[in-house]
């Protein structure tokens, strides 16, 4: 049952995306690829919601062989536990609503039935990926998302803006993509195997095998398979695709560069938890938080509505890194679950936005024509690329709330998520669920590095308040600033607001209740995480300690620890905790809600009420002001060095290789003919067996005949060859 | 029988050809197809009754005395490594002739005779067991290949076809210095000769593994491997003996590109299998036991060869020139697997030598197709294909998601498996090779860039889109790029225990 159900969600969209590539091989079209790929969707969501009453407590790997070689076996299988129903059910439900919005996005686009094949390619990849038992299996569906997430990004290629990005986006990852290889090369030489699961898979062997001598080896082997997490999640440094990759239609950036693609990366990490070390946690604790601080200060300053999101994007992906960095595995995932919704809203919204814009450029440009084609503006406008596209640039709007007011409600509930405004959205528990559970671990073992982690954190949710609503007062809020487009702006049609309401729902907690349930999703046990010797517990202190697991409502007697003791025999790691520790718990939760009021109202007087000025803290603060609006300089130390020397290298080698390994061989070429001609006349008849005079023999035959040959003679060649071959076998036979 | 029928059905088919009237270019081309899927059919019936469960050769003919003043024998047989390669071949033939249909201009019959000698000079060669018979195969492919690339090719064809038989002869004359000495060798034991002496592959294999022989001496097996490695090299083509490649593919015609880089660099390496490594292994211990410069030196030029050519690929601004490099660059990660010694490195590298040949036979296709219409080949004088053109920017676009190693398609088997194998051994140049799949996704996707996406360059707007028989062409390659990336099992299963096989006997030293 588990394991049909699983077949049925991967060949839905498998299928939906082969009846379009296989028809188009005949320039043919499925008459509505559209409705066949969401029907797809929807039956891979129907049947993710059945596998949730399916989930056992002992999770299962299903395995085939896949690759058999004389001593080693890889074998691919499904792995079902909690968090692949969740991230199934997450995966699926928002690829649906994509859908469903696309269909009044993307209308009439030229290559509209290509779009939905695309995302058909794209989910079946995705829900590859998470069901996949074993690293080769990840790594597979981990390439083929970046294939659509590539195939995405340039659906515009016209634009060579869009062009450029997908290339970006493709090779970037693919430098993190490297690295995780390297890590799965140093697993298997170790292991034999790329499972993950079972008796014979990594986690068991890592357990039983490995020694304290082995932790540095282990530590890197972990960190070079976060180097794929970092370039797919797109962490510092390797995260300057995902803002270029807005270049791609709003539904793509919604569900690829928001809610489920970019989350893959966590989600990586999160199943590598088991062999995460002390050393390799903090790598991915400090690449996390720098990212989420790094993002959100350069989401301050930008004026793209879609590049706010991105870098909100980064930011909050580089939160759920922390989290599982500092071992708050369920609060990394809840978040993951909470992040994909909440994005995946603002995305859609932004997108309802930009098409309100659209069709009004539309009905300006051509009164008559009022249902045409999108393609035509996208190429014309985004020539300029890095330029601002005016129906995406929010100094272009304000006053949309009575415009667009279903638009505007969903986006204001998101924004509320996301920024942790207490209590009735689901982004203040996980985000609450982080805090906690960083500040839980630096209590718990008194680390400097986890309480600056916790500041880091703290900072980046301060700053999150202040630039989303900065965005919800700059669009919806104010005065129009450009009246024109303000006038023509309308309420987008069904297809797109119903999306939008549905995932507004998804944003209240109540919908997330399977991550309140302590039982459900369970941290698997670290063997390999030592707390620092120096910061050791007691396991009867009142902070965290063993025994204890604090849930949201409270601190509870927790079965876990127990269950895991076999681990823990320090135990100061098997608490890992639920959501954090009691008291750490309550103070996180009180930072938090003072730095997003904190945030909230600061972008108030700055964007509403107008009693700061933007404009002059920017003055004053210049030099700060520049590195945030330049990205901190990324894009142009890569452009400008890393590309450059590649580029650069490679012309070195291709005269190299043509001067100089060619000259050598053009000149033993010359200097053999030149000889060999003096003597060819000479030694002509006096035919002897030997290298020099074969060499000889050719030349001459070589240089002297070529010249002459025409097709005529070939025959004659022809008949001589197989005269000759006849005739030697006939004359050795003999012999 | 069966085998040599195989063998042998297309230069019959020559001589059909030659005999035909030179007016009926339409009959030439399709007795040419006739005789070429002769062969094919007998290849998918050899390759599915081939016994999966057995290491050793099968479908044996002979040996049957040849040239007996030298104990020459003609003495062919498939093992899995050779059933892969030939079916391979077989698979080729008729696509090729498919591919030259419409653009051979001049002299289709001679071309076409040509052609057929060529595949049986490929045919014979996978199948041969006798080292004589061998290198005769080996030398019958010189020869065509020199006028179709000399009579056919390019505005350079000329040079090109000089250079490439001139590079190719160097090699086999020190491979025939090589094989002189073997012979030679074949029946001292003990340094007392004894017996006669002996060309069969297979008897040289056991007495190259008996105590006490001549061919078991270490020295002499080093020497004589440098000997065949350096023909083979030449073939494969490893640096620094690759420049005739890019030339030679430039001016070459289509069909010839893809026979070149599908059947004739897999020569190389299939040598290297077969002669190199099955028949000394203590020579190829001695330059991969990882033990100072030469212990790491056929892995150093895997390296070279994946890295030097993939920067060389980066830098070209003529598309068939990019793919020639790029082969150079995969057939790196062919030597870096054979190097690794072990059963992932080995499967690999010939999973990579399967799939190279079929990928890169879709590229160079592909090329050709876009040669054809817009008469040149210079990928930054495109731009915007991709609308005019969409089918064949699907097709390009799985081509080149193959070859730069995109799981789910055949390239990343090889490439996956030959790395695993080499960092078991050798770490730190297998880390340093990884560079070229980055470079290798850069250059193809830059070169996507410069030639579908963007703006359509207006000199193309009326570019016809790819026709049936140019997809008819493409289509089995691309299915089984699909196929072997989705299921590698599927030709694993061929030659898994004939790689078990030769593992035992690398090991047995």
């Amino acid at each position: 049952m588990v394991v049909s159900l699983i077949r049925i969600i991967l060949l839905c969209p498998l299928a939906a995306f082969a009846i379009f590539g296989l028809l188009g091989l005949a320039n043919r079209r499925f008459p509505r690829q559209d409705y066949l790929s969401t029907a797809a969707m929807l039956i891979a969501l129907a049947c993710s919601f059945l596998l949730l009453r399916e989930v056992v407590p002992s999770p299962e790997a299903h395995t085939v062989d896949w690759l058999s070689l004389g001593g080693v076996t890889f074998s691919m299988g499904f792995y079902l536990d909690s968090v692949t129903v969740i991230m199934l059910i997450v995966v699926t439900l928002v690829s649906s609503l994509v859908h469903i919005f696309s269909m009044g996005y993307m209308h009439g686009d030229p290559r509209y039935p290509r779009f939905f094949a695309y995302l058909s390619l794209f989910s079946f990849s995705m829900l590859f990926l998470v069901v996949s038992d074993n690293l080769l299996g990840i790594y597979i569906g981990w390439e083929l998302v970046g294939l659509c997430s590539y195939l995405l990004i340039g659906f515009w290629f016209e634009k060579d803006s869009a062009a450029n990005a997908c290339k970006k986006a493709f090779l970037t990852t693919r430098v993190g993509d490297v690295g995780m290889f390297i890590g799965m090369m140093m697993l298997f030489t170790k292991f034999q195997t790329l499972s993950l699961y079972g008796e014979g898979g990594i986690f068991a062997l890592a357990a039983s095998q490995l020694t304290t001598g082995d932790m540095v080896w282990l530590s890197i082997a972990g960190v070079l398979i976060f180097c794929g997490a970092i370039g797919k999640s797109a962490q510092m440094p390797l995260h300057t695709w995902l803002p270029d990759a807005m270049e791609g239609p709003t539904p793509v950036s919604a569900l690829i560069h928001a809610a489920t693609m970019v989350a893959a990366g966590v989600y990586l990490t999160a199943r590598m938890f088991p062999i995460l070390t002390e050393t390799s946690s903090l790598v991915i604790a400090y690449v996390g938080g720098i990212t989420a601080l790094v993002a959100a200060t350069i989401a301050i300053v930008r004026f793209d509505i879609k590049r706010v999101l991105a870098y909100s994007t980064i930011s909050q992906l580089g939160y759920m890194m922390l989290a599982i960095g500092a071992g708050s595995y369920v609060a990394g995932l809840f978040h993951l679950t909470t992040h994909a919704f909440f994005k995946a809203l603002l995305f859609l919204g932004s997108g309802s936005v930009i098409h309100a814009f659209h069709a009004m450029h539309h009905a300006h440009d051509d009164e008559h024509d009022h249902e045409h084609a999108d393609d035509h503006e996208h190429s014309d406008e985004h020539i300029l690329g890095a330029e601002i596209p005016p129906d995406q640039d929010m100094r272009n709007m304000g006053g949309l709330r009575h415009k667009m007011p279903i638009t505007f409600i969903t986006m204001l509930i998101a924004t509320l998520s996301i920024s942790g405004v207490p209590f009735i959205f689901s982004g203040f528990w996980s985000k609450d669920a982080i805090l906690g559970g960083v500040l839980g671990r630096a209590m718990e073992w008194n680390s400097a590095h986890h309480y600056i982690l916790f500041g880091m954190a703290l900072c980046a949710a301060g700053i999150t308040a202040f630039y989303m609503f900065r965005l919800i007062f700059m669009t919806f809020f104010g005065e129009p600033r450009n009246q024109e487009m303000h006038d023509m702006a309308h309420e987008s049609p069904k297809s797109m607001t119903v999306p939008l309401l549905i995932l507004a729902a998804l944003s209240l907690p109540v919908v997330n209740i399977l991550w309140f349930n302590d039982t459900y999703v369970k941290p698997p046990p670290q063997p390999h995480l030592h707390a620092p010797q120096h910061a050791y517990v007691s396991p009867d202190s009142n902070i965290g300690g063993k025994g204890y697991t604090v849930s949201l409502f409270g601190v509870s007697e927790a079965a876990a620890a127990e269950e895991e003791g076999g681990h823990g025999t320090d135990g100061t790691h098997t608490d890992d905790g639920h959501h954090g520790h009691g008291p750490a718990h309550a103070i996180a939760m009180v930072l938090s809600i003072f730095v997003a009021g904190l945030g909230i109202f600061l972008s108030w007087l700055f964007y509403h009420r107008r009693t700061l000025s933007a404009e002059s803290v920017a003055t004053t603060c210049r030099p700060l002001y520049n590195l945030f609006w330049h990205k901190y300089y990324f894009d142009e130390f890569y452009d400008g060095v890393l590309v450059a020397l590649t580029v650069w290298k490679a012309r070195l080698f291709a005269k190299f290789d043509g001067s100089v390994v060619d000259g050598i061989v053009n000149g033993v070429g010359f200097v053999t003919r030149d000889l060999l001609a003096a003597f060819t006349g000479a030694f002509d008849n006096r035919v002897v067996d030997g290298i020099v005079n074969r060499v000889a023999q050719v030349t001459w035959a070589v240089g002297g005949r070529i010249r002459r040959i025409q097709t005529g003679a070939i025959q004659t060649y022809l008949f001589v060859v197989l005269a000759g071959i006849v005739l030697l076998i006939l004359i050795f036979r003999a012999l | 029988m069966l085998l040599s029928l195989m063998i042998f059905i297309p230069l019959l088919g020559m001589v059909v050809v030659l005999l035909l009237p030179r007016e009926s270019e339409e009959l030439v081309k399709r007795v040419t197809l006739i005789f070429t899927l002769i062969p094919l059919a007998l290849a998918v019936y050899l390759f599915i009754s081939y016994d999966r469960s057995t290491a050793g050769t099968q479908f044996f003919h002979g040996p049957v005395p040849w040239i007996d003043a030298f104990n020459i024998q003609y003495h062919v047989g498939i093992d899995g490594l050779s059933v892969t390669l030939l079916l391979l071949t077989a698979l080729l033939g008729p696509i090729c002739v498919i591919a030259s249909w419409r653009n051979i201009e001049k002299g289709i019959k001679a071309y076409m005779a040509l052609f057929l000698l060529l595949e049986t000079g490929m045919l014979g060669f996978f199948a041969a067991l006798d080292l004589f018979l061998f290198y005769v195969f080996f030398e019958l492919t010189l020869l065509p290949m020199y006028f179709l690339i000399g009579v056919w090719g390019g505005p350079r064809r000329e040079y090109a076809a000089i250079k490439f038989f001139l590079y190719t002869l160097f090699g086999s004359v020190l491979m025939l210095v090589a094989m002189i000495a073997v012979y030679l060798n074949s029946n001292i034991v003990n340094g007392v000769a004894e017996g006669a002496r002996t060309f069969d592959i297979p008897t040289l294999i056991t007495l190259a593994a008996t105590q006490g022989h001549a061919l078991a001496d270490p020295d002499f097996q080093v020497w004589v491997f440098v000997g065949f490695f350096i023909g083979f090299a030449v073939k494969v083509p490893i640096f620094p003996f690759h420049t005739w490649l890019p030339d030679a593919h430039v001016e070459a015609p289509t069909a010839i590109s893809v026979i070149l880089a599908g059947i004739l660099l897999k020569m190389g390496t299939y040598g290297l299998v077969r002669v190199n490594m099955a028949m000394f292994p203590q020579g190829l211990a001695h330059f991969t036991d990882g033990i100072g410069f030469w212990g790491n030196s056929l892995a150093l030029l895997g390296f070279i060869n994946i890295v030097y050519g993939s920067f060389c690929a980066l830098a070209q601004t003529d598309f068939k020139k990019l793919v020639a490099y790029s082969s150079i660059g995969h057939m790196g990660f062919v030597i870096l697997g054979l190097a690794a010694r072990n059963s992932e490195g080995i499967t690999g590298a010939i999973l990579q030598m399967f799939n190279h040949g079929v990928i890169s036979a879709m590229l160079f296709l592909l090329v050709g197709v876009l040669y054809d219409r817009a008469h040149h080949r210079e990928i930054n004088g495109f731009g915007g294909l991709g609308t005019r053109m969409p089918i064949y920017t699907g097709i390009t676009t799985l081509a080149f998601m193959a070859s730069l190693g995109l799981p789910g398609l055949s390239g990343f088997v090889g490439e996956a498996l030959s790395l695993l194998g080499a960092y078991d051994r050798f770490k730190f140049l297998t880390i340093l090779s990884t560079i070229g799949i980055v470079v290798g996704a850069a250059y193809f996707l830059w070169t996507l860039q410069r030639v579908f996406l963007g703006t359509l360059n207006p000199k193309y707007e009326a570019l016809p889109e790819i026709n049936g028989r140019e997809i008819l062409t493409l289509v089995p390659l691309g299915i089984l790029t699909i196929v072997l990336g989705v299921w590698p099992n599927f030709a694993i299963d061929m030659f898994r225990e004939s790689v078990t096989n030769l593992i035992d006997v690398l090991h047995a030293i």
